[in-house]
C-alpha cells in the first residue's frame, strides 16, 4: 500500500493512501461559507510505503527541502498536484470509494485486530469483498481516530523493528526506496517488511450480550483438592491489583487448564475481555471442547492455523499464540498454556505478541510444567508463582532411571553400537512394555524411521510404527497410537506434550543428546502413567553421560513429588 | 541383505543424521545436500530433457522444438529462449518467495548455479538487459526481480548490464488474461532510450518466469527495432510440454 502527503485545503500535511476518501474529514463546512476561495486539495506524487514516508517529518513548507536530503528518495520526481487532476491520472490509486458508508460487519470484525494489508486482503476475500473496500474500511476507522497505520517494519531510533512480532534481526535488501527489511521471524503469518503496512485497531474487541448469559456454570467443574487449592490462588491473583503476572508452575498431567476456569468465569462476568493462548494449534484443539463445556453459553471463536480467517467476536478468545500476533490492545486477560513449548527466538516473538494483545493495566497468567529458567527469575522478582504438583490420581510423577549406554559420537564400527547394548536394551525394553505400550522418543526427526527399522528387527512380534511432525500419516497414527494399537511407537518431542496415552511407557535414546534440555526431559517423562486406570509408569533414559539436563530433570520431578507430598496431595 | 547387516548399514545411517552437522539445507524442500539437493534438481530441472530452440520450454531430449514453436506460435524476435528449471511445485514456490514474500536476496543463493547452467546453455553475451517493470507495480513490489537475477549474474560471469529498456504503459497482469488477450495487451508496451548503445550487441535478455513468451517477445521487438545483434532469453522458469507433464510431474 502506497501513502501520499496530503495539503488539506486549511493547509494541515497527512499522510493518507486514499486522498480522496479523506475529503470529508478536512473540508469544513465553515470553511466554504466564509466565501474565501478554497485551497485546493493537493497531493505529493508518486506514493511510497508508508515506512519510508513517515520519518520525512517536517512543517509543511520544508518538504521538499527534508526528501533532497534523503538519500535515495531525493531522485523521485516529486510533485505536488491537485487531487482533482490526479484522479484521473492516477485512476485506482488515489480515489476512494463513492461510498463513504462504513461496513458494519468488516468494521465490527477489526475490533481490538492487528492486522496487515495481506491479512486485510484475506479477510476481504473471506467477505467476497475487493481488497480496496476493506482497506478503504480500516482507513475510515483511522480517520475517526480509531485505528492506525504503522508500517510494519518500522524505523526504530536503533535500527528497524517488525511491528507485528518485534523482531529486529531483518533480513535487508536494496529496494528502490533505500534500504529495505523483510522480518524472517513472523513469515508463517505471511509477508511482514518496510514495504507493507498494519492496521492496528484502537478499540477493545465487542463483547456480545455481556451480562445477559448466566456465567458461571463452572460449579458443575469438579476439581481436585489440588486444582481447587490452585483454582483459588489463580483467582486471588486475577482480583487482586498487584501482580500483573503470575505462573502457574503445575506437573505433567496435574490438569492446569480447569484450574483458570474459576477465575476466567469471575473475569467474563466482569465484562471483562479473556483470551487462552497457547503455541501449538493441537493444544488449542484440544482446549477447546474443555472451554466450551465448561462454559456452554459463550460463543467461544478459535483462531488458530496461519490463516487470518475471519474472526467474529465472542466473549471469550481461543488461539494459537501465532494468532495472538494479530491482536493489538484487546485483552484484560491471558492464560497463556505452554509458555516453554517454543525456542527460544520464538518466544521473543511470543512474548511481544502477548504484550501487544494485552491492554494496559491487564493480567497475564503462564501456564507451564517446565518454566525457562528465564521466565521463573522474573516472576519470581515482579510476580507469584502458584503451583500444582499433583496429578488427579494422587500418585507421584514417575522418576526416570538413568541407563548408560556408549557414547553414540565415539563409536566407530557402528555395528557393535547395538550389539555393545544388546541384550539389555532389548529385555528393559520388553520389560517397560509389560506395563503398557512405550513411546521411543529419538532425538532428530531423520532418525524415526531408523529406529522403527531397528526397532522392528529386534521384536520382530511387535506392532511398532514411528512418525514425525511433518509425516503425512500423522493423524492417523496418532489415533491408532491413542487406540492402544502399538506396542511401541518411534517419535520426536512432538509428542512430547499434551498427549494422554493410556498406559503409557516412556524410553529416551541417547537423552544426553544436545536437543534435549531438563524441560523436554521432564515433558517426555511426563507422558508415562498419566492416567487414573493407570496411574505409574517407566521411564528409562538411555545415554552415554548423566549431562546436567537429566540431572535437573530427574530433581525437578522429585522436587514436584516432594512438594506434593507436603501438602498431602499423594496417598 | 541379512537382518544383521540390516541393523548395521541403519546404525550408520543413524549415527550420520544424530551427529552430521552443517549441511547447507536445500533452498526449495527444506531438505540435506543444499542449495538445491539432487531430489530437487531432478523434480524440476529434469537435466534428462532439453530445451525447445525456440521458446526454452521443457521438452523431450530427442526434440528440438516444442509443439507451439513447430506450429509456428513461437518467439518471432527472439533468437532463442532458455529456462532453466520446471514452473511448478517448489520452484514456482522458491521464485514466489522471491517476489511474493520480499524476499529478493534468495536470489544471491542461486546465483553460482544459475550462471553455472546458463554459459552451458547460451553464447556469451555483451550484456545483460532485465526485462523491465511496470512503475505502479514496481513501486508496490519494491524491486524488480529480474533485475535481480541480471545483477547477480553480472557478479558470478562478469557480463555488464545495460540499462534503457523501458516499459511504457500500464499493462493489465499477464495472468488475468487469455493467450491471444497477452500477446495484444503487450504491443508496444516497451521501447528503448539511449539506442546507440544497444546496436549490434548480443544480448541476454532476462525474466523470472516465461509461460507464453509474450512479455520477452514485446521487449525483443522494442529491441530489434534498434537493431540489436542477437537476443537470447534467459528464465528461471517455464512450463513443459504438455505430453511430457505425467513424465515430469
Ligand atoms: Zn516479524
Ligand atoms: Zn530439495
Ligand atoms: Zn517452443
Amino acid at each position: 500500500m502506497l501513502f501520499y502527503l496530503v495539503r488539506t485545503p486549511k493547509g494541515e500535511l497527512v499522510l493518507s493512501p486514499f486522498p480522496e476518501l479523506d475529503k470529508p474529514y478536512f473540508e469544513g463546512g465553515s470553511f466554504k461559507e466564509d466565501g474565501k476561495n478554497i485551497e485546493p486539495y493537493t497531493v505529493l506524487t508518486p506514493g511510497v510505503p508508508l515506512a519510508y514516508l513517515e520519518t520525512v517529518a517536517v512543517p509543511s513548507e520544508s518538504i521538499l527541502r527534508a526528501l533532497a536530503r534523503e538519500d535515495v528518495l531525493k531522485s523521485f520526481p516529486w510533485h505536488w498536484g491537485d487531487l482533482e487532476y490526479l484522479k484521473d491520472y492516477l485512476p485506482g490509486v488515489v480515489v476512494g470509494p463513492e461510498s463513504r458508508e462504513p461496513n458494519v460487519e468488516i468494521v465490527k470484525s477489526l475490533r481490538g485486530r492487528k492486522l496487515t494489508e495481506d491479512e486485510l486482503r484475506m479477510l476481504a476475500t473471506s467477505y467476497g469483498l475487493k481488497p480496496e473496500e476493506v482497506w478503504q474500511q480500516a482507513h475510515l476507522l483511522v480517520r475517526a481516530g480509531l485505528g492506525e497505520w504503522v508500517p510494519a517494519v518500522r524505523r526504530e531510533r536503533k535500527g528497524w523493528r517488525c511491528q507485528r512480532c518485534g523482531e529486529s534481526e531483518l533480513e535487508e535488501w536494496p529496494s528502490i526506496y533505500g534500504a529495505a527489511f523483510t522480518c524472517p521471524s513472523c513469515r508463517s503469518l505471511g509477508t511482514s517488511s518496510t514495504l507493507k503496512v498494519i492496521y492496528r485497531d484502537l478499540r477493545t474487541p465487542a463483547r456480545e450480550n455481556f451480562g445477559l448469559r448466566s456465567l458461571n456454570k463452572t460449579s458443575d467443574l469438579v476439581l481436585t483438592p489440588a486444582q481447587e487449592k490452585a483454582a483459588g490462588q489463580v483467582l486471588e491473583f486475577v482480583q487482586s491489583t498487584l501482580e500483573s503476572e503470575a505462573l502457574l508452575w503445575a506437573a505433567c498431567g496435574a490438569g492446569k487448564t480447569e484450574v483458570c476456569f474459576p477465575a476466567a468465569a469471575w473475569a467474563l462476568g466482569q465484562g471483562k475481555s479473556v483470551l487462552f493462548a497457547a503455541p501449538r494449534q493441537d493444544v488449542i484443539h484440544d482446549v477447546a471442547p474443555r472451554l466450551q463445556q465448561a462454559f456452554p453459553d459463550l460463543s467461544i471463536p478459535v483462531l488458530s492455523g496461519a490463516s487470518a480467517a475471519k474472526f467474529s467476536a465472542g466473549d471469550l478468545v481461543l488461539a494459537t499464540t501465532h494468532q495472538v500476533l494479530r491482536f493489538y490492545q484487546a485483552f484484560d486477560l491471558i492464560f497463556l498454556d505452554e509458555l516453554d513449548a517454543f525456542p527460544y527466538r520464538d518466544s521473543r516473538m511470543l512474548q511481544w505478541g502477548v504484550t501487544q494483545a494485552l491492554r494496559p493495566g491487564g493480567k497475564i497468567l503462564f501456564l507451564s510444567a517446565t518454566p525457562d529458567p528465564a521466565t521463573l527469575k522474573r516472576i519470581r522478582k515482579e510476580g507469584k508463582i502458584i503451583r500444582l504438583p499433583a496429578r488427579h490420581h494422587r500418585r507421584p510423577l514417575p522418576v526416570p532411571v538413568f541407563k548408560k549406554m556408549p557414547d553414540w559420537s565415539r563409536v566407530k564400527d557402528s555395528g557393535s553400537l547395538l550389539s555393545k547394548m544388546q541384550p539389555g536394551f532389548g529385555s528393559m525394553l520388553a520389560a517397560l512394555r509389560e506395563h503398557g505400550p512405550v513411546i521411543f522418543f529419538v532425538p532428530k526427526i531423520s532418525s524415526v524411521n531408523v529406529w522403527t527399522e531397528i526397532l522392528k528387527s529386534i521384536f520382530p512380534g511387535w506392532s511398532i510404527a514411528g512418525s514425525y511432525s511433518r509425516d503425512p500419516e500423522r493423524l492417523d497414527k496418532l489415533v491408532a497410537l491413542r487406540r492402544g494399537d502399538f506396542d511401541l511407537f518411534v517419535a520426536t518431542s512432538i509428542l512430547e506434550r499434551g498427549v494422554t496415552i493410556e498406559g503409557a511407557q516412556v524410553a529416551v535414546m541417547a537423552a544426553d543428546h544436545p536437543v534435549f534440555d531438563e524441560r523436554s526431559l521432564v515433558q517426555m517423562a511426563g507422558r508415562a502413567g498419566r492416567t487414573r486406570a493407570n496411574p505409574s509408569g517407566g521411564v528409562i533414559f538411555f545415554a552415554a553421560r548423566e549431562t546436567a539436563a537429566i540431572r535437573t530433570a530427574v530433581r525437578w520431578i522429585n522436587e514436584q513429588n516432594e512438594l506434593a507430598r507436603t501438602a498431602g496431595l499423594l496417598d | 541383505m541379512s537382518k544383521a547387516s540390516i541393523i548395521i548399514n541403519r546404525t550408520q545411517e543413524l549415527l550420520r543424521s544424530l551427529w552430521y552437522k552443517g549441511e547447507e539445507v536445500c533452498l526449495l524442500c527444506g531438505g540435506q545436500d543444499g542449495p538445491i539437493c539432487p531430489t530437487c534438481i531432478k523434480e524440476y530441472f529434469h537435466p534428462e530433457l532439453a530445451r525447445c530452440q525456440a521458446c526454452g520450454k521443457l521438452i523431450a531430449r530427442e526434440s528440438t522444438y516444442c509443439r507451439d514453436c513447430l506450429e509456428h506460435r513461437g518467439p518471432q524476435a527472439l533468437t532463442r529462449v532458455t529456462a532453466w528449471g520446471h514452473y511448478a511445485g517448489g520452484w514456482r514456490d522458491f521464485i514466489h518467495r522471491i517476489k511474493y514474500q520480499a524476499q529478493p536476496r534468495l536470489v544471491q543463493k542461486i546465483a553460482h548455479l544459475l550462471a553455472e547452467w546458463a554459459v552451458t546453455q547460451l553464447p556469451p553475451p555483451d550484456s545483460i538487459v532485465a526485462v523491465p517493470m511496470h512503475p505502479s507495480r514496481l513501486a508496490e513490489r519494491g524491486f524488480n526481480q529480474a533485475e535481480m537475477i541480471s545483477s547477480v549474474l553480472r557478479w558470478e560471469l562478469g557480463i555488464p548490464l545495460l540499462n534503457g529498456l523501458e516499459r511504457v504503459l500500464p499493462t493489465r497482469s499477464q495472468a488475468e488474461l487469455s493467450r491471444q488477450e497477452r500477446l495484444h495487451n503487450l504491443t508496444g508496451a516497451f521501447k528503448v532510450r539511449d539506442q546507440k548503445n544497444f546496436s549490434g550487441h548480443i544480448i541476454w535478455l532476462v525474466d523470472d518466469v516465461t509461460t507464453t513468451g509474450a512479455t520477452l517477445e514485446a521487449c525483443a521487438q522494442a529491441l530489434r527495432a534498434v537493431e540489436v545483434g542477437e537476443i537470447y532469453g534467459l528464465c528461471l522458469a517455464a512450463g513443459i510440454e504438455k505430453n511430457l507433464v505425467s513424465a515430469g510431474d
